[in-house]
């Protein structure tokens, strides 16, 4: 398990930052003609801090930290979201279309609230029982709640705009619906490594504490993008109506 | 009555001071960024060493978990103007961590009371004396209240606490200060600039502004209409080529300086601009903008369109040149009788001296008439009575005068169902005498001369001549003040050329509407349309006697007619 766990962290590591040059590449290429994009630098902030946090933490994996089932079905549960957002991403770098449209709202996408639930519950109940026996909370592991709360946020304001966007097109994008639920999957995946920590079995080196110490303002940044751009506030590349301008960028 | 200009300008300031001041959104954005990026830091610093006691552990945990968090939702807070939530939230949740500090790190007291002095600071630049001194007092009471929770050989020492509380008290005053000038100075400025802008926006006059190399920086909506051009299309342009300003003949030329600020003259300079055909006079003044070394930074030019001034001149000039000829043709006339009659000479030449003296006379005092009621329209001092004219017997009579007088032989064709007109009727026949007048003026030639009278849904009065006629260009400006068609038509024909002017104006005080048809050499027709009274016309005396010449008399000088 704990190899599986490691491929799985290195894989998205390796998508994350794969994504990072990606943006790069796209915002040196339309930065004369569109100005700057905070959009596309938090995306740039975003992908350098969480790659190299699953690059890390998969790296340890492999040398030898004890990887949880926690942390194998959090990887799991956010793998189809994140590589399929990504794949749509790598289809639009190589000239397609980078999306799907759903139309209307199939069983599959209606059944996600009640399986996330389920899900969220079933993930307490594993977490109470990792912590049975009692479990040390200290400074290492605030920055993984923080990012839990960020990007949780992050998937809110995503989720409120892809909601936006069903209502008036009567259809789901599939690359916003992918990256609406990769950010929460993330926050899980930073809360089992929180209490995988807090009970002993992780234990957080210097690297991992650097590198999520950076992801949190670099989490904010893209909250505040993100917000901004969602009530209205903010115009980036993508201009047009609020909701249909980030569906367009994601 | 107004007080002078310098009390209202202090009374506005009194004012500005009373008002609520606005933050400074761009500090309040930087300070939350600052603060996010703070908050971020000291809680990670904290995270750094693998062993620490409970109170820095709780410290941390804190300052990373209620700390980074309150940061954020004040940062976004932030991007409404005025959010009291940046605004308040931001600086009490700084004191409320730097409390946290000082009672879970003791050693740090002296650097947490520093930091108290920045909150404070930034409070009393962005809200106020008020909330900063608040905050100023929470900070001391709350250093005082840490030092009783730590152990007694960590305590700070007291100086610390009153130099930090002198401290806070002289930064609150200043920088409320600082702030209150700064609002006050912005505001005024914001006001000024208000205040120009409207003066600029709907000033007559057109105000352009040039840099000192002459090149166009800006204008105001006036500017665009004396120049024909929109602004966008004038800034930029270099001066000569945007105002094209002549004096003279000759183009003005800007290329070293602006001309006209060397002219000297205090209300401005006339110049024109357009062709030669169509010539815009202009009276132009330019005043220079300079910096602190006495150098032009701008030029401010002001244009003034004097076209209808220039017109109004020529309208006196042409009307004194008229009426002077007109009143000397009658009185050279009566000299030469009158100085017959001084001779002895038959009694025929006698009665026919008498006679022609007594007709100029009367000419004469058709002018002078006239004129007068010319001024009292131009005066507004002639006041309709608008009353149900009963047309056929004023008519009938205005024709049989008119036929006397002139000795010119007058159609009249009235319709048979003619309603009562809406109109005053020493007005009407006013109008009617000026219409007659001028057919038979400018049908030198003979020809019938007709008036017609058409009802229906409008009353309509119809002079027509068979005389020299008008074309379109004339037609246009034959109802304007001392206009005539040709400037030689006043030798040829002599009169003022403000009788179709009196007609207009009084057609139009009694709410009718008066237009000319006409083609050169064609004769021309006059229309007078009135409203058809709502009451029946009353029965009027055909014979009035002394009457009528009263009636006439004060219709000739603008007196009402009280009978009516």
């Amino acid at each position: 398990m704990r190899l599986v766990v490691a491929v799985a962290n290195l894989t998205l590591g390796f998508v994350y930052c794969s994504y990072g040059v990606m943006t790069i590449l796209d915002l040196k290429h339309g930065w004369r003609a569109n100005g700057l994009s905070h959009f596309g630098l938090a995306w740039i902030a975003m992908a350098f801090t969480c790659g190299p946090h699953h690059l890390e933490h998969g790296i340890h994996l492999a040398l030898g930290r004890t990887g949880g089932p926690l942390d194998l079905t959090a990887v799991l549960v956010g793998a189809p979201a994140g590589i399929g957002w990504f794949l749509l991403r790598v289809e639009a770098v190589a000239g397609g279309r980078g999306d799907r449209f759903v139309s209307g709202t199939p069983r599959w996408v209606a059944a996600l609230p009640a399986v996330s639930v389920v899900y969220l519950v079933a993930l307490v109940g594993a977490a109470a029982f990792v912590l049975r026996n009692g479990g040390t909370f200290g400074p290492r592991v605030v920055p993984n709640v923080l990012l839990l709360g960020l990007y949780g946020l992050i998937g809110y304001y995503l989720l409120r705009t892809q909601l936006h966007n069903r209502a008036r097109l009567d259809g789901w994008s599939m690359s916003g619906l992918a990256l609406t639920f990769v950010f929460p999957t993330c926050g899980v995946m930073h809360a089992v490594f929180a209490l995988y920590a807090s009970s002993g079995r992780y234990v957080v080196d210097g690297h991992g504490l650097v590198i999520d110490w950076l992801a949190v303002p670099a989490a904010v940044y893209f909250l505040w993008v993100v917000r901004g751009l969602y009530v209205g506030g903010r115009s980036d590349w993508n201009r047009g109506a609020v909701g249909v301008r980030l569906a367009s960028a994601v | 009555m107004f007080p002078p200009a310098r009390s209202g300008l202090t009374r506005c300031v009194v004012a500005n001071r009373r008002r609520r001041r606005t933050p400074d959104v761009v500090a309040v954005t930087v300070a939350a960024w600052l603060r996010v990026g703070i908050a971020i830091t000291a809680a990670a610093v904290g995270a750094a060493p693998h062993v620490l006691t409970t109170r820095q552990t709780a410290l941390f945990v804190l300052l990373g978990l209620v700390w980074v968090p309150w940061t954020v939702v004040v940062l976004f807070a932030a991007e409404r103007s005025g959010s009291q939530w940046a605004l308040l939230g931001g600086p009490i949740g700084d004191v409320v961590a730097l409390f946290a500090v000082e009672v879970l790190t003791p050693s740090a007291t002296v650097a947490m009371v520093a930091a108290s002095l920045v909150v404070v600071a930034f409070a009393a630049y962005t809200v106020g004396r008020a909330f900063a001194g608040g905050l100023a007092a929470a900070s001391i009471t709350m250093a005082v209240v840490a030092q009783a929770l730590v152990p007694s050989s960590a305590r700070a020492d007291t100086g610390v606490l009153v130099s930090f509380a002198f401290a806070a008290l002289a930064i609150v005053l200043l920088l409320d200060r600082t702030s209150a000038v700064q609002f006050r100075t912005s505001a005024d400025a914001a006001r000024l600039r208000g205040t120009a802008d409207a003066v600029l926006t709907h000033i007559a006059d057109s105000v352009i502004v040039t840099d000192a190399d002459g090149v166009v920086v800006g204008c105001n909506p006036a500017s665009e209409r004396l120049l024909g051009r929109p602004a966008r299309e004038l800034v930029g342009l270099p001066c000569a080529t945007a105002l094209g300003l002549r004096h003279d003949d000759r183009v003005l030329d800007c290329s070293r300086g602006c001309v006209l600020l060397g002219a000297g003259a205090e209300l401005g300079e006339d110049v024109w601009r357009g062709d030669r055909e169509r010539r815009q006079p202009v009276l132009a003044s330019a005043t220079a903008v300079f910096d602190d070394d006495g150098r032009v930074l701008e030029v401010v030019h002001s244009l003034r369109d004097i076209t209808r001034l220039k017109e109004a001149e020529e309208a006196k000039t042409l009307f004194l040149a008229t009426a002077s000829h007109e009143l000397k043709t009658p009185l050279t006339v009566i000299r030469g009788f009158v100085e017959l009659l001084r001779d002895e000479i038959d009694v025929d030449a006698r009665a026919l001296a008498l006679e022609t003296v007594h007709r100029r006379t009367i000419e004469l005092g058709g002018i002078i008439d006239r004129l007068l009621l010319s001024s009292r329209i131009e005066a507004g001092r002639v006041e309709l009575l608008v009353t149900t004219v009963a047309v056929l017997p004023l008519v009938e009579e205005r024709v049989i005068a008119m036929a006397s007088t002139t000795g010119r032989e007058i159609r009249l064709d009235v319709a048979p169902d003619v309603a009562g007109a809406a109109g005053d009727p020493a007005a009407l026949a006013t109008v009617l005498d000026h219409l007659i007048e001028n057919a038979v003026k400018y049908s030198p030639d003979g020809g019938a001369i007709e008036v017609t009278v058409a009802g229906g849904s409008a009353v309509t009065f119809t002079v027509t001549d068979q005389g020299i006629g008008m074309d379109a260009e004339q037609l246009a400006h034959c109802f304007e003040k001392f206009w005539q068609a040709e400037s030689s038509d006043v030798r040829r024909f002599g009169g003022t050329g403000i009788g179709l002017y009196i007609v207009r104006s009084l057609v139009n005080g009694m709410g009718g509407r008066v237009w000319a048809t006409s083609r050169p050499g064609s004769g021309t027709s006059v229309h007078v349309e009135l409203a058809v009274a709502a009451s029946e016309p009353p029965e009027v005396e055909r014979e009035r006697g002394e009457a009528t010449m009263i009636r006439e008399f004060m219709r000739q000088i603008g007196v009402p007619d009280g009978s009516e």
